[in-house]
């Protein structure tokens, strides 16, 4: 399916957030230590991306991205990828949980259309079918 | 399609407005790098979360940025300017 440049896709959100699942993808270049970092050698960009459970140690993330200063987020993940503060808010109930998948992938790419149609829609079928997201935060560096 | 319902934390607004975000909220002067905050300021990274959740369940209009002020996160910054051709 085309989506019109013109239009914007608005999904309606219908639930009540105190018992709504989110989830966070963020184009940060986030992912777990042990995990394959972006390559950010190839000068095209990375159109990988690393999901991250959402039992994570956040002291056991990093950040693989040279198209902005991630020092702050080398300090605290939650900068740009707040699964902590996600945490706090499900304590206090204003979420209702969080989502079992959580997507890190480096959003610079000189693939624009590859990057749209190819690792956008992969990412949106891995949150779609195995986070139970009821919605999702999109951040960037 | 169904779709998920989602929104955006962006620090480049006019940059993230190209791609008509379905709903975005803008911490105005946040850097980029610091999208919820600063590094330590959990309190201040849980209101920006907190605010870009309140989205859902508010009736913002399709593709429009939401601009909100954190004063407790210090020195402000510019953000990057769309290049116009």
């Amino acid at each position: 399916m085309t989506i019109s440049r013109k239009c914007v896709p608005f999904t309606p959100f219908d639930r009540e957030l105190s018992k709504s699942t989110i989830a966070i993808v963020t184009a940060g270049g986030v992912h777990l230590k042990d995990q394959e970092p972006f390559n950010i050698a190839d000068e095209l960009g990375d159109l990988g991306f690393r999901e991250i459970p959402p039992d994570v140690d956040s002291s056991q993330l990093m950040v693989t991205h040279h198209h902005y200063d991630h020092t702050d987020a080398d300090q605290d993940i939650n900068v740009v990828f707040p699964i902590d503060a996600l945490r706090d808010l499900q304590n206090e109930g204003v979420i209702g949980g969080i989502a079992r998948k959580h997507i890190g992938y480096m959003g610079y790419t000189m693939q624009l259309k590859a990057m749209y149609e190819g690792t956008a829609r992969e990412i949106a079928n891995e949150i779609d079918k195995g986070s139970r997201a009821d919605a999702v935060v999109l951040t960037g560096g | 399609m169904k779709g998920i319902p989602t929104v955006l934390i962006t620090v480049s607004p006019e940059v993230s407005a190209q791609m008509r975000p379905p709903r975005a909220l803008y911490p105005k002067g946040f850097k980029i790098g610091n999208s919820l905050g600063r590094p330590g300021m959990r309190g201040l990274q849980k209101q920006v979360l907190r605010d870009a959740l309140d989205l859902f369940t508010q009736n913002t209009r399709p593709g429009e940025t939401v601009t909100l002020e954190y004063p407790d996160y210090g020195e402000q910054y510019e953000p990057p300017r769309v290049r116009k051709l």
